[in-house]
């Protein structure tokens, strides 16, 4: 193995494998849609390849390659080393998954080509944005990615594309205050590259360019005001896709580049301007996020708004700056990545046997789908902190994190880790546990196909195993990307941390139990915290779409739009009728002057001849 | 070396002469010689390349009485220049052959053309300001002749709003030359390296160059000037004349003459209430081609920018930017062409769902589309970040952030065209894609414009060689 690193190494090439192969790997998978042996086979060779490339890069110590590039600052320069070791080869291995699981959710629909195409694309790109030390070639993967994603997300919706136009437009947005900030922090820094840049100050242009780097990268990471494509793409977009992008890359993008920020490029200090403004947007992704799953009754759309609540913890993690905080982070966030992809995986088992995953239509499928009901009972443990389980050791770092910081943020986030908790008894009970109900025309449920149940079952074995070895995840992963030599793994080192927050999980059943007596199913067992007094207007206005910060853009759009067209019909007002009536109304006059007078006319001549002549004195003086 | 000058120039010059006469006899022969004249246009500037980046200047002049001369010069503003003009022109003619072969005067049509690039031609390469304006004029008559090709009433309003508010401008400019002249004592580009013009002059020359390429108050005729045929727009108002305006300002205040500072402020000013403006008017409007035309208008405030901001960086930015924007902008028109030419209607409220009838022009609307927005790895992505990096390092952060606004409305105003247009419900069922010459036009400018980020060093290499000569 060594050996193979050390030849793979020699030319430095493997940053560039790692881009090219999966985007070849993509084009040879669509080739072969019409083949589904054959399709497996590739994806297996090139999910298997990328994986492996990414390991090489990891054991291997690191690459580096530079290209001539375009000049002017843009370098196709590849550094991996620390967290762009760990990162790719974190998301090779989830995207391996997750390939597999595609490849047989698309088996017999002719849009699977495709979807798989892109899929792959995206790989390429995330690997090229994660090994960049370029910032602007960085932000060619990094946009690039907007095609790709548009592109899955069409896939299927081309009559109802509302949520890709959705996307475009947020994700555009937060990527364009990206590229503003990074031409700052060029500006700043004086060049180009993250390896040469350090702890730039925070403070006049600087604070603006750190600003809409997070933003841009936060934006990304769906915090808010990023966040409300999500939701509307879990109606109408696959499982997969879900998986894939909401779930998994998005958030080690995002995640991953806010680190970087600031950790490496600003010196961000604990509780500083900059550190309060990324904890607050923290804390209110976390609640808003977590505050909209409670009331879901779509399995997807629940589990897309928990997408947009747990990063809220992992940007407070960020945010506080402190060690601790970001490590936390940045496990929460790998943690994320398997139980969230694990839990749209078996929504999307349950899509692809019953053709939906509204919980009013489907539930009960436990009996019926034991091995996917199974997985999602470990994976909804994890995202709901239990103890011993990986989300439960990243959240009580995080919380360790923001009680230092402030109270007010340990308090939403443990309030918000009970709110999870609430959610997913109120999920599982209902999908999974409750009374069988079929959608009409369904008589009979297999389990998931072998190819989606297995991708399955080895996430929900990563969440136990991130668990329960979670200190060699430390030493292994998370202390290498970020180059810590103090370890934070093991058990929490705050027993009244880990009191208060086995507290909420008990506050979470008991007030599941209480709401399921009261409405007598599960599905309902939130409603008296959607229909409480005061809760329940404001769920409403959120509902209608009122809270929706994309409503508010577009309506400033659009009353900008009506201005600047204000504008333009009175410019071609003057075009069109102001200058004509004008040179007819002189010309009326003049008509009227010539008069048949001579004197009149010598008089104009020589009024003529003076203007001529003082034009040319001005023009020779 | 000035042999390839002049066939480079003359030979659009007068073989568009000639193209009524074979048009009489043989319109295929008169279609072909048409692209053959503006191809030779296009591998004469190519040719010209080696020697350009090699840092030489291929120079050609006669001298006239009073002082006055005929000259060429080859550089790399003009190489670029003519480059991008007759290599997005010969796509253009292309197109044209499926698209005008229905309609009348079409000899008039092909003449006017080809006049019209080998009027470019000749305006990039002159070294004087006298030829400078005689080819502009040049320009304006062919662009008022093809905006009224259709010779309806409304038109021929259209056509005649274009011409009198480019030649108005174009008459101001020249007040502004005869300024330059009675300051220098010459109209020779080549004789006034580095001469300072007096504000005045420059004010002057600005309503030229504003109204020509169509910059907010002057850019009003651009709009209605729609109403010609789709590969007009495409050839006048996306790809070709509008640059005209925005590489008089690089040739003379960016690499020949010396202006004062305050340019440098107040000409970003102005380009960044254009890039707004007619970025909210593309956000509102319902025409397809009127929207794609305020879109030029506020991309031609980017490119504005980037040549007026004062340095390197920027420069090279305004310079790419007509390179991606004249493909990808070109590209939008023809598209735009395909569709109002197979459905008869602009309005984008009577479209739905084409993807299914015309998959083959979704494909590079949506190409064209991700070049203008700026998204890597296209060449408008480079072009845009290195524009907005030049007002950055003008010290001018409130104008990159202005322009990144600018950049947002350009995401969704495209968007919008694009979702209306071709996805959602289908409203059109009998239409198809028919022009195979049309759609290989709007594919080949597609993955041109993909292509030319992907290899974006080549033209920045040919771009950078602008900077420094004065």
């Amino acid at each position: 193995m060594a050996s193979v690193c050390a030849w793979l190494l020699g030319g430095a090439t493997l940053p560039l494998m790692l881009i090219g192969l999966p985007i070849l790997g993509g084009l040879i998978i669509w080739l072969l849609k019409k083949y589904y042996a054959a399709q497996v086979a590739a994806v297996l060779v090139f999910g298997l390849s990328n994986v492996f490339l990414c390991l090489a890069l990891y054991l291997g110590g690191g690459a580096s390659v530079s290209l001539p590039f375009a000049g002017y600052g843009f370098e196709a320069k590849f550094i991996s080393g620390g967290l762009s070791a760990v990162l790719p080869l974190f998301a090779s291995v989830v995207a391996f998954l997750l390939a597999r699981y595609s490849v047989t959710y698309y088996r017999g629909k002719k849009e699977g080509g495709l979807f798989l195409l892109f899929f792959f694309v995206s790989v390429g790109f995330v690997n090229g944005a994660l090994l960049s030390d370029n910032l602007p070639v960085m932000l060619v993967f990094w946009e690039g990615l907007l095609i790709s994603m548009s592109a899955l997300l069409l896939i299927g919706n081309l009559q109802k594309p509302r949520a890709t136009i959705k996307m475009l437009w947020i994700s555009g947005v937060a990527d364009l205050m990206l590229m503003l900030g990074v031409i700052i922090t060029i500006q700043v820094a004086g060049q180009s590259n993250i390896s040469a840049i350090s702890h730039l100050p925070v403070s006049g242009l600087g604070a603006a360019g750190c600003v809409l780097m997070l933003l841009g990268a936060l934006g990304k990471a769906g915090a808010v005001p990023f966040h409300s494509w999500i939701p509307l793409a879990a109606e109408d977009a696959q499982s997969p896709f879900l998986a894939l992008f909401p779930a998994a890359l998005e958030k080690i993008l995002g995640i991953g580049l806010a680190i970087r920020i600031v950790t490496q490029i600003y010196d961000v200090q604990p509780g500083s301007p900059v550190s309060t403004f990324v904890m607050i947007v923290g804390a209110v992704t976390l609640f808003i996020g977590v505050a909209m799953a409670l009331i879901q009754k779509d399995m997807k759309r629940l589990l897309s708004y928990h997408a947009i609540s747990q990063v809220g913890y992992m940007i407070l993690g960020v945010g506080s700056a402190l060690p601790i905080g970001i490590i936390g982070a940045l496990f929460h966030m790998m943690n994320h990545v398997l139980y969230k992809s694990g839990l749209f995986l078996t929504a999307g088992a349950i899509e692809k046997r019953t053709g939906t995953t509204d919980l009013k239509i489907v539930s009960g499928l436990g009996k019926l789908m034991p091995v996917t009901a199974a997985c999602f009972v470990v994976f909804g443990l994890a995202i709901s902190g239990f103890p011993g389980l990986n989300g439960f050791f990243s959240k009580e770092l995080i919380f360790d994190a923001a009680l230092e910081t402030n109270v007010v943020y340990y308090i939403v986030a443990l309030v918000g880790a009970a709110m999870t908790a609430i959610s997913f008894l109120k999920l599982g009970g209902a999908a999974f546990f409750g009374k069988l109900t079929l959608p009409q025309g369904v008589k009979h449920v297999k389990e998931a196909p072998v190819g989606m149940a297995l991708p399955a079952i080895v996430l929900a074995l990563l969440c136990v195993l991130l668990g329960v070895f979670n200190q060699l995840a430390h030493t292994f992963l998370l202390q290498p990307a970020l180059g810590f030599t103090e370890s934070y793994g093991g058990w929490p080192e705050s027993g009244m941390l880990v009191t208060l927050s086995c507290v909420a999980l008990g506050v979470a059943l008991l007030d599941h139990l209480y709401g399921r007596k009261k409405s007598g199913s599960a599905l309902q067992s939130a409603d008296h915290i959607h229909y409480a007094p005061g809760a329940k207007q404001v769920y409403a206005l959120a509902e209608a779409g009122k809270l929706d910060p994309y409503n508010w853009l577009t309506a400033v759009i659009n009353g900008f739009s009506r201005v600047c067209m204000q504008i333009e019909k009175g410019v071609s007002w003057v075009y069109d009728k102001g200058v004509p009536g004008l040179v007819r109304g002189i010309s009326s006059q003049l008509h009227r002057a010539a008069n048949g007078s001579l004197t009149r006319y010598l008089a104009l001549a020589a009024a003529g001849l003076v203007c001529v002549a003082i034009v040319f004195l001005i023009i020779l003086l | 070396m000035q042999a390839t000058l002049l066939v480079c120039i003359f030979t659009p010059l007068i073989g568009a002469c000639l193209l009524p006469l074979i048009g009489q006899r043989a319109p295929r022969v008169r279609n072909l010689f048409s692209l053959l004249f503006v191809l030779a246009s296009f591998l004469c500037s190519a040719s010209l390349l080696p020697a350009v980046l090699s840092g030489s200047k291929p120079l050609i002049r006669l001298a006239l009485p009073l002082g006055l001369s005929l000259g060429f010069q080859a550089d790399a503003l003009s190489v670029f220049m003519a480059m991008t003009a007759s290599l997005v022109a010969c796509v253009i003619l292309i197109y044209s052959f499926g698209y005008i072969k229905d309609y009348d005067n079409q000899n008039e049509y092909y003449f006017m053309a080809v006049l019209f690039l080998g009027a470019m031609m000749g305006l990039v390469y002159s070294t004087s300001l006298i030829l400078l304006y005689v080819f502009w004029e040049i320009s304006a008559i062919a662009c008022w002749r093809l905006i009224g090709f259709y010779r309806e009433e409304l038109t021929i309003v259209r056509a005649n709003k274009a011409y009198v508010v480019t030649v108005f401008g174009a008459l101001i400019m020249l007040v502004g030359f005869l300024g330059i002249w009675g300051q220098t004592g010459t109209f020779e580009l080549t004789a006034m390296q580095g001469a300072h013009v007096p504000a005045w002059c420059v004010v002057l020359i600005l309503f030229g160059i504003l109204s020509k390429s169509a910059t907010f108050p002057l850019h009003s005729w651009l709009p209605d000037a729609g109403v010609a045929p789709s590969p007009v727009t495409s050839l006048l108002h996306a790809a070709v004349l509008v640059k005209i305006g925005v590489y008089a300002y690089a040739r003379l205040f960016a690499v020949t003459f010396t202006i004062d500072p305050v340019f440098t402020q107040i000409v970003p000013i102005i380009a960044a209430v254009s890039a707004l403006i007619s970025a909210g008017c593309a956000m509102v409007e319902t025409d397809i081609k009127r929207i794609i035309a305020y879109s030029t208008i506020s991309q031609l405030a980017f490119i504005l920018l980037g040549v007026s901001i004062g340095n390197e960086t920027g420069l090279v930015g305004g310079m790419l930017y007509i390179l991606a924007h004249s493909v990808a902008k070109g590209g939008l028109f023809l598209c735009a062409g395909i569709v109002e030419h197979n459905l008869h209607t602009k309005d984008i409220n009577q479209m739905g769902g084409l993807y299914k009838r015309f998959p083959l022009t979704a494909v590079a609307f949506a190409l064209c589309s991700l070049s203008v927005m700026g998204v890597p790895p296209f060449s408008g992505y480079f072009a845009k970040f290195l524009v907005v990096q030049g007002a950055l390092t003008a010290n001018q952060p409130w104008l990159a952030g202005v322009f990144i606004l600018g950049a947002f409305m350009t995401v969704f105003y495209l968007s919008r065209v694009f979702f209306k247009v071709f996805l959602g419900p289908e409203t059109n069922h009998h239409a198809h894609e028919k022009s195979r010459a049309m759609v290989g036009s709007v594919v080949f400018l597609g993955v041109l414009a993909l292509v030319l980020g992907v290899f974006i060093s080549l033209p920045a290499e040919l771009a950078s060689r602008i900077w420094g000569v004065l």
